[in-house]
């Protein structure tokens, strides 16, 4: 197998000048992701810690087996939303290794508004049980919420991907036979009693979690009764008297090693629906990367650059390197597992999108997870091309990526525009995960573009408004922020996280082939 | 010279005797237990004969005649001293390596061979009849006074009487311990000198007359009367008074009419070690003998074999010079932390130091040895030689530092700390100074060992795990942060331990294979799994961790209340308010669908309620009793 080697030249002005860019980016991103650390603030840290609870990411630590990573989703979600007094939403959701098995955790965090939820958190505990259906992973709730945020009931409640949805997930997914583990470290009131509620098999911690419908203000209010939150719903009564609960733990840590021998029962996950290789580093750099990086998204460089810095051993097959070369296509391995990547290395023609549609099949029959590099300004226009029945050619390459049962991972590394987000996989073609580089940006049309057609239809004022609108809306923080993606991640780490999320994805088994490969 | 000689012993004495008579080129018998079928000394023995007892003098002489050996090497303990052996071989025309029957007897038998010492010229610690003993006061210079065993040796039947008042419960139990150990329950009482030193002789004859005497050992530091370490020559020892304890020991071998390797022990004042008694004679190679022969040159069992060969003795007195200073320490399966409880197990993995002219490794297991409370619990003998006494001590200390055992506890990180003592090493020793000293603290408290454990588990799961990217154990998380590993594990059978782990830890340890971990600044470790528990070891130190339920986990079932199952009636009650009872303990039995349900105390503690009489009707969920624990 070919090994691919850099032309980067470290030595030059732009790189240096890239490199300087975008370590500001990563390190603006790392600053995020600290902040979000540090969840509701030092306040509400200690007042939680005070209570003898664990903060919700120790509680994530001392869940995972010691040492195991955390492949956490949408870090930065709700940024910049709600006055952005919801750090990560109020809510921390990824995937780790418990008691050996790859299972998605979701954990409410506390200190942000009692771990309330916020639309958004909702969306992003809504997120994490579509990747635990997804990738068949079994899924454990740590649950220390007051449920809905009530001023924006309106956002949280009614809708069908609401709150709802959770307690739907939850029981679907334990239909299929993936297991829905719950503990209870703080409140579970009212909606949220039916995340133990629905739960599989469940824990609560005495004297700290409780479980009821109405808390006891709602109780007095409605009947006069007067009773105490432990009584009304404790551990001891749920263990003992109601059974909603089946185990009892005497505090945090005893929870979480309960929910870990919970986890050791489930048996042995599924095998890999494909063969891993061993493991060998790229022999490119992948520090590189920000260097190499320009950080003008309309400067063309080469995919392979990329490639050869997240694949193992920098070995890349390509597929049809000599025809439609705006779309690099070809096989490797990451973290030993097999590969076939699809990268942009300029805009998509018809030959790019049925050599495009053509390696997705032959993927899908060799059992070959696909990863999407996406830098991707759309499909070429004008008459010719039109002519040429571009839209056809493009909508081959949309139903493949829409119907290939091998996982797709997706990461968008320059621009997302248009209908080449479609092509290579965006939000809407459910990859099993979706990653933003910090440099990125994704919107129907680039600003300018934009800008371009309102002047070109007579709006020019509109034109300047949207530039501005679409710069700001396109930038990775606003997208992270709503859930388009799984989290912004720094491109170094690229090879690491699709390395997990190849991991987790090999839990679910592949369904049959339904056709041949249609030689484009 | 024999051309096969069979060996009555097991262990690394064992191994120890076949190792010269391969040297020189004699044929060895091993006999065995079928406890010891995949022993080492089994394995390197040419012939093997497995019988059902090392006691079995039936069978022991018997498998001298299956292999044609013509000589039969007792090694220590076991039969080594039992004069029946001595006569079977005689009777079945096999060479027994030792002392003559007649020689053996005598010094066999404490009250005669004292007698034999005193007419030989040799100074005896006083010695006092029963009734002597029980006239006497506490304050007339008689008392303290030990009893010992006639037929005695190695501790065993041996009683420190400080009182009159306890003289004849000592007596007793000292006749009890002989009768067990030797079948002889004779004893006799000597004068007890509270501080003393342990010197002993090492005696050769040959059956032409010739006696050598091999210089001193000094064995002071003992634990229960059991030699711990042995070191020769003695620190304290001028060569003037070598050359008494040596022509006394000669003397007595002489007039005994004594043939082969013999020890003569005195015991020595531990100011002016001048003034010594004899004590008694070992017919016998000693345990601590390899001591002697790194600092003269010479084989003892070579020795031994050329006298019983008949052979004259190759080394005059004048031949014999003490080069440089060796000690031994007896490494045993003996858990020091909890008061020298014999250890058992499996050797998971054994470290053990590189020999070199002057490092001796004597020693009888490997991986996978089963070591049980059924035999001695020595495991190794470690013995260093140097120029003088600091070399010696301090190439023995980094010789323990390298004797590391997985699997069973051992002594080692003990004789570490006994080494450091100041008073060891000023050589400043009297037999009670061991148990004057207690055990020291170990190198590392309960959560360093925690630490080191949980670095050296992940490293190992790193080593055994498959390139998976969630099997990495460095804490990895998104926006270029690590997380710490938490760990809750007891150490060693302690209390359990909570220790967090910092990510950056795990970089420090490399993984060399098959159990050995290189951890930077810290040296090599070792790393074994024991079912749900692993040793770790190092620096001849090692411990057994093992993970450990959640933190208040035990009392979560802690409720103190008893109350009805089921509908029925209280056919008895066996408690009452005010009792103190254990969890477990019954307190009341319900008649219930043709069925008796005894309900038990949930917990210890007092019964604070008992609300139920015989013959009460009670419905389900009712309380009965309520039991209170005690205030922490």
């Amino acid at each position: 197998m070919n090994v691919l080697r850099s032309h980067a030249n470290p030595g030059s002005d732009e790189f240096r000048a890239n490199l300087e860019a975008n370590t500001a980016l990563v390190e603006d991103l790392n600053a995020e992701l600290e902040r979000v650390r540090q969840g509701g603030g030092e306040r509400a840290r200690e007042r939680h810690v005070s209570r003898g609870k664990l903060l919700p990411r120790e509680r994530v630590d001392r869940l995972l087996d010691p040492g195991a990573p955390f492949l956490e989703c949408s870090a930065l979600a709700a940024h910049g939303l709600y006055d952005d007094e919801a750090p990560g939403a109020g809510i921390i959701t990824g995937i780790g290794r418990v008691s050996g098995r790859e299972c998605v955790i979701v954990v409410n965090d506390a200190t942000v508004k009692g771990g309330t939820y916020y639309p958004m958190t909702v969306k992003k505990h809504l997120r994490a049980q579509e990747i635990a259906l997804q990738n068949r992973l079994p899924c454990i709730y740590l649950v220390d919420s007051g449920g809905a945020f009530l001023p924006r009931q309106d956002e949280v409640f009614p809708d069908r991907e609401h709150f709802g949805r959770i307690f739907f997930n939850q029981a679907t997914m334990s239909a299929q036979g993936i297991p829905q583990i719950a503990s209870v470290m703080g409140s579970c009131t009212a909606g949220g009693a039916y995340v133990p509620a629905m739960s599989d098999e469940t824990v609560i911690v005495r004297n700290q979690g409780t479980i009821f419908l109405g808390g006891p203000p709602l109780v007095k209010a409605a009947t006069g009764e007067e009773v105490s939150a432990e009584e009304l719903g404790g551990g001891e009564l749920h263990s003992r008297t109601s059974g909603v609960t089946d185990h009892l733990a005497a505090d945090d840590a005893h929870a979480l090693q309960i929910v870990r021998d919970i986890v050791a029962t489930l048996g042995a996950r599924a095998p890999l629906p494909w063969e891993r290789a061993p493991v060998c580093d790229p022999v490119v750099d992948p520090e590189q990367l920000l260097g190499l990086l320009p950080t003008d998204l309309r400067k063309p460089y080469d995919a392979r650059e990329i490639i050869a810095r997240i694949v193992d051993g920098s070995r890349f097959h390509e597929f049809k390197e000599l025809y439609g070369p705006t779309l690099v296509t070809g096989f490797a391995h990451i973290h030993g597992h097999p590969v076939g990547i699809l990268a942009n290395n300029g805009i998509l023609f018809s030959e790019s999108a049925l050599k495009g549609a053509h390696f997705i099949e032959l993927c899908d029959q060799r059992k070959i997870p696909l990863v999407f590099l996406q830098n991707i300004t759309g499909f070429m226009v004008g008459r010719d091309y039109e002519a040429g029945g571009i839209a056809k050619h493009g909508a081959k390459m949309v139903t493949a990526v829409s119907t290939a049962r091998v996982p797709k991972l997706t990461v968008i590394v320059g621009g997302s525009f248009g209908a080449g987000n479609y092509g290579m996989c965006g939000r809407a073609y459910s990859p099993r995960l979706m990653w933003m580089w910090p440099g990125a940006r994704i919107s129907v049309m680039g600003g300018e573009q934009a800008a371009t057609v309102m002047t070109e239809v007579g709006q020019s004022e509109t034109g300047a408004q949207l530039r501005e609108q679409y710069e700001r809306q396109g930038h990775p923080y606003y997208a992270t922020a709503r859930l388009w993606d799984d989290g912004v991640i720094d491109p170094r780490d690229t090879r690491d996280v699709l390395g997990l999320a190849l991991s987790a994805a090999g839990n679910a088994p592949l369904g049959d082939v339904r056709y041949g490969v249609f030689r484009m | 010279m024999f051309d096969t000689v069979l060996i009555a012993n097991r262990g690394e004495i064992a191994r120890r005797v076949i190792r010269t008579l391969h040297r020189l080129g004699i044929g060895s018998v091993a006999v065995y237990t079928p406890a010891d079928r995949h022993a080492p000394f089994v394995r390197e023995a040419v012939h093997t004969v497995e019988i059902r007892s090392y006691l079995d003098i039936g069978a022991v002489v018997g498998a001298c005649a299956q292999w044609g050996a013509q000589a039969l090497h007792p090694g220590y303990g076991f039969l080594s001293e039992n004069p029946a052996l001595a006569r079977a071989c005689a009777d079945a025309g096999v060479t027994f390596i030792g002392p003559p029957p007649e020689a053996g007897e005598l010094m066999g038998d404490k009250l005669r061979a004292k007698e034999a010492a005193t007419a030989a010229g040799v100074p005896v610690v006083p010695s006092f009849t029963e009734a002597e003993a029980r006239q006497a006061t506490a304050g007339d210079g008689i008392y303290p006074l030990l009893v010992k065993a006639a037929a005695g040796g190695g501790g065993r039947g041996m009683r420190v009487v400080d009182r009159p008042d306890d003289l004849d419960a000592a007596l007793e139990s000292a006749r009890r311990e002989a009768h067990a150990g030797f079948g002889d329950d004779r004893v006799f009482i000597e004068r007890f000198l509270p501080r003393a030193r342990h010197l002993e002789v090492q005696v050769i004859a040959d059956a032409h007359g010739n006696v050598v005497h091999l210089g001193e050992r000094e064995c002071s530091l003992q634990r229960r009367h059991q030699k711990v370490m042995e070191e020769s020559p003695s620190p304290v020892v001028s060569p003037q008074l070598r050359a008494t304890l040596g022509a006394e020991a000669v003397a007595l071998a002489r007039a005994s009419g004594y043939v082969n390797a013999g020890t003569v022990e005195f015991i020595a004042d531990f100011g002016d070690p001048a003034h010594h008694y004899f004590l008694e004679m070992n017919a016998r190679l000693q345990v601590e003998h390899p001591v002697t022969e790194l600092v003269t040159g010479l084989d003892l069992v070579e020795l031994q074999l050329r006298v019983a060969a008949g052979e004259r003795l190759p080394v005059t007195q004048d031949d014999v010079s003490l080069d440089g200073h060796a000690i031994e320490v007896r490494v045993t399966a003996e858990d020091a932390a909890r008061d020298f409880l014999p250890a058992a197990g499996r050797v998971l993995s054994y470290a053990r130091p590189r020999e070199t002219a002057d490092v001796r490794v004597d020693d009888g297991i490997e991986p996978g040895s089963v070591i049980d409370t059924a035999y001695d619990s020595l495991l190794a003998k470690i013995i260093a030689r140097g120029s003088d006494r600091p070399q010696a001590l301090a190439r023995l200390d980094q010789a323990l530092a390298d004797f590391t055992v997985l699997g069973v506890t051992t002594t080692t990180r003990y004789l570490r700390g006994l080494l450091a003592d100041h008073a060891v090493r000023a050589g400043e020793m009297d037999t009670g100074l061991i148990d004057r000293r207690g055990v020291p603290a170990g190198p590392m408290d309960d959560e360093g060992v925690a630490v080191a454990a949980a670095m050296l588990i992940l490293a190992d799961r790193v080593a055994r795990a498959h390139d998976d990217p969630f099997d990495r154990v460095d804490g990895w998380r998104l926006g270029g942060v690590r997380a710490p590993s938490y760990w809750r594990v007891s150490v060693s059978g302690g209390e359990p331990v909570e220790v967090t782990v910092p990510p950056e830890y795990v970089d420090m340890v490399t993984a060399l294979g098959e159990g050995r971990f290189a951890v930077d600044g810290r040296g090599e470790w070792l790393l074994a799994h024991d079912g749900d528990a692993i040793w770790i070891g190092h620096g001849g130190s090692a411990w057994a961790v093992r993970p450990a339920a959640g933190g208040a986990a035990a009392d979560i079932a802690a409720d103190g209340d008893v109350r009805a199952p089921m509908p029925g009636q209280v056919l008895l009650v066996h408690a009452a308010a005010g009792d103190r009872v254990s969890a477990g303990d019954p307190l009341v039995v319900l008649e219930s669908m043709k069925m008796e349900l005894v309900l038990t105390a949930p917990v210890d503690g007092e019964v604070a309620e008992l609300a139920v009489a015989v013959g009460d009707r009670v419905v389900v969920d009712q309380p009965l009793a309520r039991v209170e624990a005690p205030a922490a």
